[in-house]
């Protein structure tokens, strides 16, 4: 297994020609573990590191491009992040662990597209969209359509990602991600929630976009509930009323973490923090 | 094989004082080896082929592919052993490689030796066995039954490994004379020691014919002897060699690995072997802590004086005795707690099953039975209407009493005194603020547990060590430990030991770590014991050296001075001798020079006094350690939150209150019983282990959950420092005094918080959301 450190995207793109079987390699932290488990490995990982373009982070006027090849520790330490996303400012602070954040990038959660990767819901609630690259041209997609199962991207042989897309959020907005594991840090979600909420001066919910995490194959959205909470006060009582709601609505797995009865709880309880916040 | 420590400082040893340890330095820098570390030159790959099933006949193991792949030099089975090919201490019955049945998943079929790991992995692969499945018993309860299939036929109980009961008193009939009783069933969960080196060594042939090896192990003594039968092969034809460990806790004591190297060596044609399990393999391998079901009924009169106890305890040990009976032993003794109550009937019994092999593991099955007194306590405490604390004080052994298994309590007992410097602490004083303090949706509680654990292997097993030490040529002390240091620092304490003695630094001493070459012949590193009794023997070499050192000194000095001199005119100083009176100084390595070999070595054999009471029930488990007679005792607190959303539990805060004798070195000891109390932590609320018919589901550490550093508390340790008589400068252990109270600790305070317990199990925020759910509890504000 050969691995390589291509300098511009067209480099790339060519590397993908050579070896049809590479795979991308940027922190490592998912691959590593995978090529471990799976032993098949590929006749060549192309590292993303001297790649320009996957390694910065571009401040526009409505929006803000992400590189894909931006550590979670870089992205906590943007002030534009903590003052414009918090929500997914709380997320890189809980995913995995100083190594992690340091190594891990976000193009690496989002390509793993696992229901449980950290950084999905609050991108999912911040209306990102992913702009892929490949022989074919580029094209930006939203992140619902770009995740399309457990695991499983849109990305065809030879395409990667180079960046992540996400508008600025109204400056009023409110934005939180809950995420229950087994333990403090190095822990993968059994069950998260990210919510963007905006609320009218009358305190009613003029804009709520939710997104739950390991609670269904792939991120959950519950246009249902959304609906259910907009124009309405939040109290104890409402967030008890839609977490019901919610709970119908996702479709948690048992597994070695949790069971899918208590995901469904914690679906719904983590609704509850938004009035604490 | 001699290894040398950096010091950190020179400075004179002195007991009492805290210091780093000697062995701090190069293990941060990387400098010290531990077994995984040694890669002979020209070494081969050693790896093993692993049962695929619990309980099954081998009808043909095929190893002739395997054979001839280029780069495999020796497939091995069990044909290839010579001896009875079985291990064990008190019950020899675990094949080193398996003979006819494998009666757990992943137990040893066969052996591969390779020139790479990647061939290695192939010629395992290319092995084919074929089995004939057989019933199994994953169940300690159905594995009692007569209808349960055995596991090691021709034994006289069926698959129960051993059984007892002790009694005092009136026994359970005093029962029905308590005022107030409460009952609690209590089951605990196995735990991994997931150290972080896993199993590992090197062996090799050397040309006389001795296998040597370098090992991970606690046991480096006992290893010769159990290998030797196993193998046929005369015990001093084994060297083994016990490099620092990195980290063990009694996962390491007996044999892991070094079967299967000492076998391959055989067959390596003098080449190095080398094996260390990966993760997955030391979670299906290895030994764990044995899970317990356990059922109290405790009774205490109106004034709350304790008066009865019934109880039953039933432990699983897997698939091979290993130390279950010695386990069953320990759990059963400190089964009543550190209280007196003079009633009593205690049950036990340890069985067979299909599951993987429990073992040792710190505590040595006190923190289970604790877990099962002290809930019972809080529960009657609170039926009774008593304080917590109160009501334990009240009841608290003290020195000259009988503890509930009729032990004579003749050393020194520290409890109370424990117990009363929690009472005056600022996380029990202020207990209800923090319960009336907890933010939204949390609840705040606070949780307690008193408990005790016995130092030694008790009346029959000699506990001995043989302690050497040296004044080298060139004038610097070579301290000779015969005992694995397996990361608890009692290699430091030696030198320390011996440089408060001698009066000198780390800077002019050095350790030689276990090597059945050079040091001599002591026990394990286990049982709390292990600085207790090393402790002894090396005062006890130190003293005679030293007395050597000062009367070849005096001769020199009398030659001087032209005079009569007295010995107590002279004092040992770092690196010298000087006369007080006329100020005159000769440096060691002189005194060194005119000494020859046999007077430069000093050595010195000690062996632990025993409890010599006769008792008259639980004759069955006198072998295995019953009663003791030094014990040492904590009391703990932790303060907790619960989120009641999602059930996650937090230790806010963790009180050690500890009474282990007096303090060599407060550092060191502060690690102790933190390390201790974090590993607790684990057992009670993350490390949630999970068997499917005898099948490891958590098998890595992305599934078998270890507390972060995140997940622990700041700890606060207080020591009571009493001196006991049998310990060197009045210690006692404390290698696992402090893992065993906190599960107890905590599920008191989970069950003050919710208002029920939960009685199954890791106390995971599933079942904590579920037990407020039903508690009507859950997503309270
Ligand atoms: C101990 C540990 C703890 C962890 N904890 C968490 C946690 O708490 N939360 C969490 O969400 N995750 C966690 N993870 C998973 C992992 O760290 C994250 O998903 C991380 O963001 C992956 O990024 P990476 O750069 O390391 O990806 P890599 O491993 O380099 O790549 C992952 C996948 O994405 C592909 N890929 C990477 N970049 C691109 C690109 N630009 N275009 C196309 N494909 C690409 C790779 O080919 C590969 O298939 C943990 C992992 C470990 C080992």
């Amino acid at each position: 297994m050969e691995v390589l450190f291509p300098r511009t995207l067209e480099e790339l793109k060519e590397l993908f020609v050579t070896y049809p079987d590479g795979r991308i390699i940027a922190g490592g932290t998912d691959l590593l573990v995978q090529l471990r488990k799976h032993g098949n490995k590929p006749s060549a990982l192309f590292s993303v590191e001297h790649l320009e373009q996957l390694q910065h982070v571009e401040e526009k006027e409505t929006e803000i491009f992400i590189g894909a090849g931006v550590t979670h520790q870089q992205l906590w330490e943007l002030p534009i992040i903590k003052n414009y996303f918090p929500v997914l400012h709380d997320a890189v602070a809980v995913l995995g662990s100083p190594p992690i954040r340091h190594s891990g990038t976000l193009g690496g959660n989002l390509c793993t597209a696992s229901p449980a990767g950290d950084t999905l819901p609050p991108l999912y609630v911040l209306g990102a969209k992913i702009a892929i690259s490949g022989k074919t041209g580029k094209r930006c997609v939203p992140i619902a359509e770009f995740i399309q199962g457990p695991g499983c991207t849109m990305l065809e042989q030879g395409e990667f990602v180079t960046g992540i897309q996400i508008p600025l959020p109204a400056p009023q907005a409110f934005s939180a991600y809950y995420k229950v594991g087994k333990r403090k840090a190095l822990a993968i979600a059994i069950a998260s929630l990210a919510v963007m909420l905006e609320v009218n001066p009358d305190e009613t919910v003029k804009n709520i976009k939710l997104a739950w995490g390991s609670v269904g194959p792939t991120v959950m959205v519950l246009p249902e509930v959304e609906a259910f909470l907009k124009g309405k006060v939040l109290s104890d009582e409402i967030l008890s009323q839609a977490g019901k709601m919610a709970s119908l609505g996702v479709k948690p797995i048992d597994d070695i973490r949790a069971s899918a009865e208590y995901r469904q709880c914690l679906t719904a309880n983590l609704l509850l923090r938004i009035c604490r916040d | 094989m001699c290894q040398s420590s950096r010091p950190l400082t020179s400075a004179p040893s002195v007991i009492g004082q805290s210091a780093p340890r000697a062995d701090a330095l190069t293990k941060v820098t990387g400098e010290e080896r531990y077994a995984t570390d040694y890669y002979p030159e020209n070494h081969l790959w050693a790896g093993i082929k692993r049962a695929a099933y619990p309980h099954a006949r081998i009808t043909s193991i095929d190893i002739s592919q395997a054979k001839g792949m280029v780069g495999v030099v020796a497939v091995l089975t069990s044909k290839d052993v010579q001896g009875s090919n079985r291990l064990g201490i008190f019950e020899k019955d675990q094949p080193i490689l398996a003979d006819g049945i494998v009666r757990h998943y992943g137990e040893a079929v066969a052996l591969v030796t390779a020139e790479t790991k990647e061939i290695l992995k192939q010629a395992l692969a290319a092995i084919v066995v074929e089995y004939e499945p057989l019933a199994a018993v994953f169940d300690p309860q159905a594995a009692m039954s007569k209808e349960s299939v055995i596991l090691h036929p021709g034994r006289a109980d069926g698959n129960v490994l051993l059984s007892d009961e002790i009694s005092c008193g009136r026994g359970v009939e005093a029962l029905a004379d308590c005022e107030f009783t409460a009952e609690v069933s209590i089951e605990v969960n196995w735990q991994d020691h997931a150290f972080l080196e896993t199993e590992a060594g090197v062996a090799w042939l050397e040309a006389d014919g001795t296998i040597a090896m370098i090992a991970s192990t606690q046991t480096p003594f006992r290893d010769r002897l159990e290998l030797a039968e196993a193998l046929k092969i005369p015990p001093t034809k084994f060297r083994v060699m016990a490099p620092y460990l990195g980290g063990a806790f009694g996962g390491k004591d007996g044999i892991t690995v070094q079967g299967f190297l000492a076998l391959a060596a055989l067959h390596a044609g003098g080449r190095a072997v080398k094996m260390w399990y990966e993760r997955e393999e030391h979670f299906l391998a290895g030994t764990k802590r044995h899970p317990a079901i356990m059922k109290y009924k405790l009774g205490c009169d109106q004034q709350g004086m304790l008066q009865a106890l019934d109880c039953s305890i039933l432990m699983d040990t897997g698939a091979y005795s290993a130390m279950g009976g010695e386990v069953l032993e320990l759990a059963m003794e400190h089964a009543g707690g550190p209280y007196c109550i003079p009633n009593t009937r205690i049950k036990g019994a340890v069985v067979y099953t299909n599951n993987p092999i429990a073992s040792a593991f710190r505590g040595f099955g006190v923190p289970q039975v604790a877990a099962g007194i002290e809930q019972a306590v809080d529960e009657l405490a609170k039926t009774a209407g008593f304080d917590l604390l109160q009501f334990r004080l009240k009841n608290a052994v003290r020195r000259g009493s009988v503890t509930p298994t009729g032990v004579l309590l003749t050393q020194t007992v520290g409890l109370s005194e424990c117990l009363k410097k929690v009472a005056d602490h600022r996380l029990w004083r202020e207990r209800e603020l923090w319960q009336n303090s907890a933010p939204a949706f949390k609840r705040r509680g606070v949780g307690l547990a008193a408990c005790y654990h016995a130092v030694g292997f008790g009346p029959v097993i000699p506990d001995y060590a043989n302690a050497k030490l040296e004044l080298a040529a060139d004038g610097h002390i070579r301290v000779f430990a015969g005992v694995s240091d397996m990361g608890q620092g009692n290699a430091a304490t030696y030198m320390q030991i011996v440089g408060h003695i001698l009066f000198q630094g780390y800077d002019n001493m050095e350790i030689v770590l276990p090597d059945t070459a050079c040091t001599l012949p002591s026990c394990s590193s286990s049982a709390s014991r292990t600085t207790f009794t090393y402790g002894n023997a090396i005062t006890g070499a130190a003293d005679i050296l030293k007395e050597r050192i000062l009367a070849r000194a005096l001769l020199l000095f009398s030659f001087q001075l032209l005079e009569q001199l007295n010995v107590q005119d002279l004092v040992l100083l770092p690196g010298r001798i000087v006369h007080q009176p006329s100020g005159r100084e000769v440096p060691l390595q002189l005194i060194a020079g005119f000494m020859d070999e046999s007077e430069r070595i000093a050595t010195y054999s000690y062996t632990c006094p025993v409890n010599k009471q006769v008792l008259p029930t639980g004759k069955k488990l006198r072998h295995h350690g019953y009663p003791h007679r030094v014990f040492s005792y904590a009391v703990q607190l932790v303060r907790l939150q619960v989120d009641t959303l999602t059930g996650e539990i937090e230790v806010c805060d963790l009180l050690n209150c500890i009474e282990a004798g007096s303090v060599l070195n407060p550092q060191v000891f502060e690690q102790q019983i933190q390390g201790g109390a974090a590993q607790g932590i684990g057992y009670a609320l993350f490390e949630d282990f999970a068997l499917k018919e005898g099948k490891i589901r958590t098998n890595d550490f992305s599934t078998y959950i270890l507390p972060t550093a995140m997940d622990i508390p700041n700890m606060e340790t207080v020591v009571v420092p009493l001196a006991e008589d049998d310990g060197p400068y009045g210690m006692k252990g404390a290698g696992e005094i402090s893992i065993d109270g906190i599960l107890s600790a905590i599920a008191n305070g989970v069950a003050a918080i919710i208002g029920t317990r939960i009685t199954q199990g890791t106390l995971t925020g599933e079942k904590i959301l579920l037990a407020l759910r039903q508690a009507g509890k859950e997503a309270v504000r």
